[in-house]
């Protein structure tokens, strides 16, 4: 069974300009031990969806159905019992200002009335999972943005969650500290057997972590799959900037930028994924068919020693030599597709 | 100096903190609960009523735009019913309290509305509850706020309490109205003045050292 399922869920925000449908009938079931990505781009709803998860935002319509108990019929008591089950992270930390950072990892415990013994306890085994035993007595005020997120996430694990929501956790960190941090969500998700559900606009974060992914666009699900297989051959307009465009923000310009990119003449995407080989494919390939092609953007990543990621090539206008070249791409175990606006 | 006039002096100063003290406190007894009410009641508070926050408004409102002296007057029949009398340190301070209630009020409403709303949803997605949130994350994490908030209070009480001198209330106003006005000594009322600057001095002082030490951000 699913263990977050959310059924024909709908939120319309009523301000004094109008209604917004910040969410239109969506549908979901995320399996346990899943990591599962939801993308769009600013919004598109995401922030809305994740808040419907563990109930912060109440739905205008719909069910979020979590380990088979449906939050929307819940007392408000037995809301809050069920909330320790769902933890969350956010991009702006949340921690709390005001107290160090061992009393902190002890907030969730304390909601739940713990003995104060007991929780500075386990606080204290938390903040070795991520690495920080030596701040216990600092406040969040004198660490880091990926310090601060390493507490938010042991807090998070306080209250022995089966389910972690991740809203932008990432967003407000450089690279190598959101790769820092997506490691760290990964062994958690794997040593601890937690389900872990992450919002985000980078295409890159899910497909360094995610196995799942659902694309949000304009407050509907868009498309949903393996992270592979949307990655490789992304179907929905929103899919396909979001994949050419993934390592950026994608905002409006950015989004025309993508569509600008893929106007023009003839060109290919292609996809490095899994079986793809070692040799420097594309060298090879101009060197066997005698034609340049002009490498339109490149965004792979050494992963083990393969290229895993995209290109987008610019063929030459020579029909015979199209041809060839992506015979020999296909040969090479790569997804080859072509790309129009 | 003659040596009843600084016994004087001494008496005023102490039954001045008496006034002031007590007026804080019960203010606070009062002014606090109030203040988180309006908090959380109001726009973007986590237990938004409007008709709640309409009423505690209002009357917060009203109560501020009474003149002190006037308010005074007004409560003497309450101040009788508490105190069996109307004039004297002890039943200056009813007036005080009615008259600081509202004003902390405010006070505290502004100091717990600028507590991150971000940190208040962190705790909801663990489960907290109105009480926890309201102990832990607004009164806790808006402390720094409250202190510089409590020490302006206390400063305005201060003055109000020497208002009252003029109305037999004791301490230091009284002194300065009988000395200063009645009598044109010039020096006492001096003193009596420098006295009261001195002691917002001391407290403005305090509270901020206080504030500062309290704060970890
Ligand atoms: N509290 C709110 N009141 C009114 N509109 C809102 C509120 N929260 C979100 N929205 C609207 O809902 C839409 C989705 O917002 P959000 O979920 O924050 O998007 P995302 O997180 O994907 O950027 C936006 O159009 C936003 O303006
Ligand atoms: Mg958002």
């Amino acid at each position: 069974m699913a263990i977050v399922e959310v059924k024909n869920l709908s939120k319309t925000f009523d301000a004094a300009g109008g209604t917004t449908t910040a969410l239109n009938h969506i549908n979901l079931s995320i399996e346990e031990g899943d990591v599962f990505g939801i993308i769009g781009m600013s919004g598109a709803g995401k922030s809305t969806l994740v808040r419907c998860l563990n109930l912060l935002e109440v739905p205008t319509e719909g069910q979020v159905i979590v380990e088979g108990k449906d939050l929307t019929a819940l007392t408000n008591k037995e809301l809050r019992e069920e909330r320790g089950r769902i933890a969350m992270i956010f991009q702006s930390f949340n921690l709390l200002q005001q107290k160090n950072v061992i009393s902190n990892v002890c907030v969730p415990m304390m909601i739940q009335g713990k003995k104060k013994s007991e929780a500075k306890k386990r606080a204290k085994e938390l903040l070795e999972l991520v690495c920080l035993q030596d701040k216990a007595r600092s406040y969040p005020s004198q660490l880091s943005g990926g310090q601060c997120q390493r507490v938010a996430i042991a807090r998070a694990l306080a209250s022995d969650p089966k389910i972690l929501l991740c809203d932008e956790a990432t967003s407000a960190l450089d690279p190598q500290t959101t790769n820092q941090i997506l490691d760290l969500l990964k062994e958690i998700n794997q040593k601890l057997k937690i389900t872990i559900i992450i919002i985000t606009h980078q295409m890159s974060v899910v497909q360094k972590i995610c196995n799942r992914v659902a694309i949000i666009d304009h407050g509907e699900i868009a498309e949903m799959g393996e992270v592979e297989e949307i990655f490789t051959h992304p179907k929905s307009q929103a899919g396909r900037v979001l994949v050419i465009d993934g390592t950026q923000e994608v905002g409006t310009s950015d989004r025309q930028k993508a569509v600008e990119l893929l106007k023009e003449k003839k060109r290919i995407r292609i996809v490095f994924s899994k079986n793809s080989s070692y040799e420097p494919v594309i060298a090879n390939m101009v060197l066997a068919v005698g034609k340049p092609v002009n490498i339109l953007k490149a965004d792979t990543q050494d992963v083990g020693g393969v290229a895993r990621g995209q290109m987008i090539l610019g063929l030459p206008d020579d029909a015979d030599a199209q041809e060839k070249m992506i015979a020999y791409l296909k040969d090479h175990n790569l997804a080859v597709e072509e790309v129009q606006a | 100096m003659r040596e009843e006039i600084v016994t004087m002096l001494l008496q005023g100063i102490g039954e001045t903190l008496y006034m002031s003290v007590f007026a804080t406190l019960f203010g606070y007894v009062i002014g606090l609960p109030w203040g988180v009410a309006l908090c959380i009641t109001g726009k973007n508070g986590i237990k938004r009523n409007s008709g709640i926050y309409f009423v505690l408004d209002v009357i917060a409102n009203i109560m501020r735009s009474i003149p002190f002296l006037i308010l005074m007057i007004m409560v003497i029949p309450l101040t009788i019913a508490i105190v069996g009398q109307s004039y004297g340190s002890t039943a200056t301070i009813v007036p005080l309290v009615i008259s600081a209630a509202p004003m902390i009020a405010r006070m505290v409403e502004s100091s717990l509305v600028e507590v991150d709303a971000g940190e208040i949803e962190a705790v909801q997605s663990m489960g907290a509850g109105t009480g926890w949130i309201i102990l832990h994350v607004l009164l806790g994490e808006g402390r720094v706020s409250l202190i510089a908030g409590a020490t302006i209070s206390f400063a305005t009480i201060l003055g109000y309490s020497a208002m009252a001198g003029t109305l037999g209330g004791g301490g230091l106003g009284d002194i300065a109205i009988r000395y200063g006005y009645h009598r044109y000594d010039t020096q006492i009322m001096i003193i009596t003045v420098v006295l009261l600057v001195v002691l917002v001095q001391i407290f403005q002082g305090l509270g901020t050292w206080v504030g500062k030490k309290s704060d970890k951000r």
